[in-house]
């Protein structure tokens, strides 16, 4: 279904976002080779949701669950803040891609 | 300048964007993996110039704005409003998140990682 495959895709967004990272941290070629296939999948399940989903729709939702992935990864995994705005922003998002979804 | 990159990354990326839902030839699909490596190169020229997070943020706004513009005036997509306010909201959330940790982090270090760092 799309939007499965729309949130697939975002997850490796989420993914690929982490890796440049750690290409920043380490520098070797396995982060770089994995950073590729991150994002090569992200935008291969993209391609995949937008057969049969809005353009607007699929990127925003794409753009946002990448987004609050690598937010909730950093929170999780690298003690990132918690604080009230940015679970707020992060619930945002959640509600809206939810709205979506409902009205597609 | 960089702001001028933002807005130009921003037209790359709805160009890639609208690529990946038509592009039916090899010569479309190449105009559209272009489109993608232009758009990002862009963005992390702006990236060094301005703070990676209103980058970004403008960066994003401008590419869902330009995206749904796109399929409603060449697409014949129907304009929807209910979704185009709750893409809105989306959209705010996104922008959001990326300042409020910014200004969060700027206490932390002067120089600004990659957004989903942060």
């Amino acid at each position: 279904m799309a939007w499965i495959s729309l949130i697939v895709a975002g997850l490796f967004e989420m993914l690929g976002v982490t890796f440049i990272n750690q290409l920043h941290e380490k520098r070797n070629a396995a982060s770089f080779f994995l950073l590729v296939i991150s994002f090569s999948a992200s935008f291969l399940f993209l391609a995949l949701a937008m057969k049969s989903l809005p353009m607007g729709v699929a990127y925003a939702v794409w753009t946002g669950i990448g987004t609050i992935g690598a937010a909730l990864l950093g929170m999780l995994f690298y003690g990132e803040s918690k604080k009230a705005s940015r679970l707020f922003c992060i619930g945002l998002v959640l509600a809206a891609t939810i709205g979506l979804k409902l009205v597609s | 300048m960089p702001w001028l990159m933002i807005v130009i990354a921003a037209i790359f990326e709805v160009g890639w964007v609208v690529g990946l839902k038509h592009a039916t030839s090899v010569l479309h699909w190449i105009g559209t993996v272009i489109c993608i490596g232009l758009s990002f190169a862009l963005l992390i020229l702006a990236g060094k110039k301005l703070p990676v997070s209103t980058v970004y943020a403008v960066f994003v706004g401008l590419g869902t704005a330009g995206t749904v513009s796109v399929d409603i005036l060449f697409f014949n997509h129907p304009f929807d409003g209910v979704q185009i306010i709750l893409i809105t909201i989306l959209l705010s959330g996104v922008i959001g998140l990326k300042f409020v940790t910014d200004s969060e982090n700027k206490s932390k270090e002067e120089g600004d990682k990659w957004p989903g760092s942060v």
